[in-house]
């Protein structure tokens, strides 16, 4: 059964190095993410999988077969490896009509006619266009034509499935259809897949496990509720989905309850987290806006962690509210049921709401413009 | 099996069909793909060597390459600098060479500023007029001018009737630097314009805001732009003034003043007893100075690219009023459109149709289509024209697919070598064309068991040497073309079980068609218009336009010349409109 290995990928062009050595596997039937900000190199490694990008260094194996190994100086051209794979521009043919993009990887397969045509008629079912097949691609709405370009990484029954940022391209409602479609496609044919996306709601929707990658490092390789909800470092935390972050200073610990000063307002607060820390040492406190409880100053809510603090700005977004309030010089986010708070308000969180870091967190300046109050 | 899965597909993972993955055949290591890349590497090799090689040997060899004991000598270069007037050479081309240069960009620049960065009237018009040296070659305007402005020509004569005297002397080295400027100003000028597109707006209203006037924007914004564009473009036009042969031919042969190529000319083709040794080391001497000129060009164009990309969005340019110095300007162009290129090709052209040519006689009474009939009647002129369409639509053909393949293979695939194709294909721009000609004059003499022989004086042999001189044209046509076909499509191509070969004939080879058809076009009329390589290669059988032109040129007969020039610029119209209109055509269908 296809069992995707990867050891040691690195690659390098000239002396930027766009992969550190990256190790990791992909089991057989799962949907598997690599998820990260642009420029992070997670279209090089699906190129490096695909065989588009040689590697500098380590290995991809796939079933006992060797894709790639740099030390044995195997590698394997992209035709060779029986993969599908689609694309950001989908890159149909444009001199084809559907069918015939459909029809050449099957040429290319020497499969014969008749059979051709239930195999396309078949792919382009799956994906609900069969009527469609003597169009060509720029008669087809940007929809049809990723789906014509999934058909066509589909029709000959590839071993892998390799998507790079397929639905970034599409309108968001539609996005969002579509990632429910192909959850469902790939569910039903159980094929292994290896996605690639910046967009972290795509990535929790979809994935079975998913790899965080920054600046070439894999940071977090885990299911979509780990990453969430017990993200490796800060970096991991707040790119997927939206954190806030206080630097502390540890006080005291008993057991995993540490607790921890705050440097925005002074007071001292205390977090539940499985990290060794010693007293005096500078931490970084992180919460998510919605593990936040925001209340009116001086109302009664059961509690461990208050803090005071003061509305600066209230938006209504449709299913909540989101509060900017502020604690010290630092603006903190809150996502809140409550409508029309303003004025003095407080903070409310458990301790295991909180996630610790021992690493101090590096605002980008702009950040920081936007995230500090005079 | 797939024949199941007719009704719905049932959410099981029914087993999916399995097809043989493909499967490449590398004998010794070295599959097609492999094999086709060192292909078009060595061809590419073979012919930018084949006319150097030989040449290099030659230049140290005491004998002609043909014949056997040759003793390794620096003969031929001692020669060349002490006895064989080479330092005056030298020096007549230096002169030459930067006044064209000086000219040129005297007249380009003040008309690039004025059509791009003013109102003008009919500004769109000047830029379409800037493009006729496309059509017309260097030779013939030095005919027309020459007809026109030459001791006994046209106006010349009209112009010392009325005023007792001409001021200009044509057949000397300004003469011939004025012809050349005219001929090789519409190159700077589309370098400039170009700059002055694409530079930043933004900059000029900073400095109007600020309370500058036009004039003021003018010397301290605009003209300190295009100082990238002007160095560029200088280089370019004295490394193609340093080769030229056509003008200081014409023009300096009569009055004895030699340039590289007419040296090379004068010494390997009209001297009775040649002497290969100094024609060799000559070519060597020169071929390094156009290939350092080439390279300091190429260097310079990586600077410029660089300085380009650092300017964001380009903004619309502002226009600016001139007031009345655009009057001036706009004379100022009418005269060199006019007078430049206009007169002297009308001129040429009505001279075909005529028997007598001078102002003293009204030419209208001596209307006649004999100049036509002469060129027809005779076969070996005849021939001359079919032998032009032959090398030009053979030679396009080749050197078009050549260049494709050599832009694939460069840009398009992940080969080793992908460099070297690269700049082996840009190389003979460096390559004066009559050292081209010599060279594979040499290297068909000097090829292994004589089969140089099947070659030399043949068309053949032209359709290489034009073909190789028509590359880097070619080249630079397909590549920009073809690297806007997204990557994806390849990548698409590869992965589904294509390899590089078939990713090109079953995806790509429809997509880059229109770069291709634009490279023919572009080839044809380049390969129609050349010559210079012919002089040495051109056999009785295999003249072509160019070399019969040149001949009777020199046998005083004038209104063949006129006639066979007006049948050459009339096929390059033709051909043009007519790629043109099919080319329309296919887009819209
Ligand atoms: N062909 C290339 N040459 C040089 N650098 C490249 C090339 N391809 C990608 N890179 C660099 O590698 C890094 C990762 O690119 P990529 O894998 O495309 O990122 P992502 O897909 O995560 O947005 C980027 O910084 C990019 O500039
Ligand atoms: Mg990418």
């Amino acid at each position: 059964m296809p069992e995707l290995a990867v050891k040691n990928l690195k690659k390098q062009f000239g002396d930027n190095t766009v992969l550190h050595d990256n190790t990791f596997t992909i089991e057989d039937g799962e949907f598997f993410t690599l998820l990260g900000p642009s420029g992070c190199g997670k279209s090089t490694t699906l190129n490096c999988i695909a065989g588009l990008e040689r590697p500098t260094g380590g290995s991809i194996t796939v079933d006992g077969t060797t894709f790639v190994d740099q030390e044995k100086g195997v590698f394997l051209q992209p035709e060779e490896r029986n993969l599908g794979m689609v694309f950001q521009s989908y890159a149909l043919w444009p001199h084809m009509t559907i069918a015939k993009n459909l029809a050449l990887p099957l040429n290319i397969r020497k499969v014969d006619k008749a059979q051709q045509k239930t195999l396309i008629h078949d792919a382009l079912d799956k994906v609900g266009l069969a009527d469609l097949s003597g169009r060509y691609p720029h008669q087809l709405s940007g929809g049809q034509q990723q789906r014509v370009a999934l058909a066509r990484a589909l029709v000959y029954s590839p071993t892998m499935l390799l998507l790079d940022e397929p639905l970034s391209n599409l309108d968001a409602k539609l996005r969002e259809q579509a990632r429910a479609w192909l959850k469902r496609l790939q569910t039903d044919l159980g094929i292994t897949t290896v996605y690639v996306t910046h967009d972290q709601d795509e990535a929790l929707a979809l994935s079975d496990r998913i790899a965080v990658m920054s600046g070439g490092h894999m940071m977090q390789v885990a299911d979509p509720h780990s990453i969430y909800e017990r993200p490796a470092t800060p970096e991991v935390a707040a790119f997927v989905g939206r954190c806030n972050f206080f630097q502390g200073k540890v006080e005291q610990s008993s057991g995993n309850v540490h607790t921890v000063r705050l440097e925005a307002n002074g007071e001292a607060v205390h977090v539940d987290a499985d990290l060794d820390v010693a007293p005096g040492q500078g931490v970084t406190v992180a919460i998510r806006p919605e593990r936040l409880e925001v209340v009116p100053a001086g109302s009664e809510v059961a509690g461990t962690n208050r803090l005071d603090t003061e509305v600066l700005t209230s938006s209504y977004v449709g299913s909540h509210y989101e509060y900017d309030v502020r604690l010290g010089h630092q603006v903190v986010q809150v996502e809140s049921q409550r409508p029309g708070l303003s004025g003095r308000v407080q903070l409310v969180f458990e301790p295991a709401g909180a996630l610790l870091y021992a690493e101090k967190v590096e605002l980008s300046a702009e950040e920081r413009d936007l995230l500090t109050v005079s | 099996m797939a024949t199941l899965t007719e009704t719905p597909p049932p959410a099981s993972h029914d087993q999916p069909p399995e097809f043989r993955t493909p499967r490449y055949r590398r004998p010794l290591g070295i599959g097609r793909d492999q094999l086709t890349m060192y292909g078009v590497l060595a061809v590419l090799a073979i012919l930018v060597l084949a006319p150097v090689v030989p040449t290099l040997i030659q230049s140290v060899i005491d004998r002609p390459l043909y014949e056997d004991g040759g003793v390794l000598t620096l003969e031929g270069y001692r020669a060349l600098f002490t006895d064989s007037g080479f330092g005056e050479v030298i020096w007549n081309t230096l002169l030459f060479a930067a006044l064209t240069t000086v000219l040129s960009i005297v007249i380009a620049v003040p008309m690039a500023v004025v059509v791009v960065r003013t109102r003008l009237p009919g500004g769109r018009l000047v830029a379409l007029a800037m493009q006729w040296p496309f059509f017309i070659s260097s030779l013939i305007l030095g005919f027309g001018w020459i007809l026109m402005y030459g001791p006994a020509g046209f106006i010349s004569v009209q112009f010392e009737q009325a005023f007792g005297g001409v001021p200009w002397n044509l057949y000397s080295i300004p003469g011939m630097a004025v012809t050349e400027a005219v001929a090789l100003a519409p190159i700077a000028y589309v370098f400039c314009a170009n700059a002055l597109r694409q530079s930043d707006a933004s900059l000029e209203s900073a400095a109007q805001v600020c309370g500058a006037g036009p004039v003021r924007i003018l010397f301290q914004v605009i003209v300190p732009m295009l100082r990238p564009p002007v160095v560029y473009s200088s280089i370019l036009i004295f490394s193609m003034s340093v080769e030229t042969l056509s003008v200081p031919l014409l023009y300096g042969q009569p009055v004895g003043i030699s340039v590289f190529s007419t040296f090379l000319y004068k010494n390997g083709l009209q001297s009775v007893d040649p002497d290969y040794t100094v024609l060799g080391a000559a070519s060597v001497v020169i071929l390094l100075v156009t290939i350092s000129l080439v390279a300091l060009q190429a260097k310079l164009l990586k600077d410029a690219a660089r300085f380009v990309s650092v300017r964001g969005k380009a903004t619309r340019p502002r226009k600016l009023e001139l007031g009345w110095v655009k009057y001036v300007s706009v004379g100022f162009i009418a005269f060199y459109v006019v007078f430049g290129a206009l007169i002297p090709i009308l001129g040429l052209v009505f001279r075909s149709f005529t028997l007598i040519f001078t102002p003293l006689r009204n030419p209208f009474d001596f209307l006649t289509m004999k100049n036509y009939e002469t060129v027809f009647q005779f076969e070996s002129y005849r021939q001359s024209i079919v032998n032009s369409l032959i090398v030009a639509g053979v030679g396009s053909v080749l050197v078009s697919s050549l260049a494709v393949m050599a832009v694939m293979v460069a840009r398009r695939s992940t080969f080793r070598f992908g460099r070297a194709v690269e700049y082996l294909a840009l190389i003979p721009q460096s390559v004066p064309g009559i050292i081209i000609g010599i060279g594979f004059f040499w290297a068909f003499a000097f090829a292994p068991f004589g089969s140089g022989t099947l070659l030399q004086g043949t068309l053949g042999a032209l359709i290489i040497a034009f073909g190789l001189r028509a590359l880097p044209s070619a080249f630079g046509s397909v590549a920009p073309s073809i690297m806007q076909i997204g990557q994806e499509l390849d990548n698409a191509a590869r992965v589904s079980g294509a390899d590089w070969l078939m990713t090109f004939f079953r995806v790509l080879r429809v997509l880059v068609t229109p770069a291709f058809a634009g490279a023919l076009v572009l080839t044809f009329v380049i390969m129609l218009k050349e010559y210079s390589p012919a002089v040495f290669l051109s056999s009785a059988d295999s003249n072509i336009l160019g070399t019969t032109m040149l001949e009777l040129w020199a046998q005083g007969r004038t209104g063949s010349v006129a006639a066979l020039a007006s049948i050459q610029i009339i096929i390059t119209a033709v051909f043009v409109a007519l790629a043109g209109l099919l080319m329309k055509g296919k887009h819209h269908a």
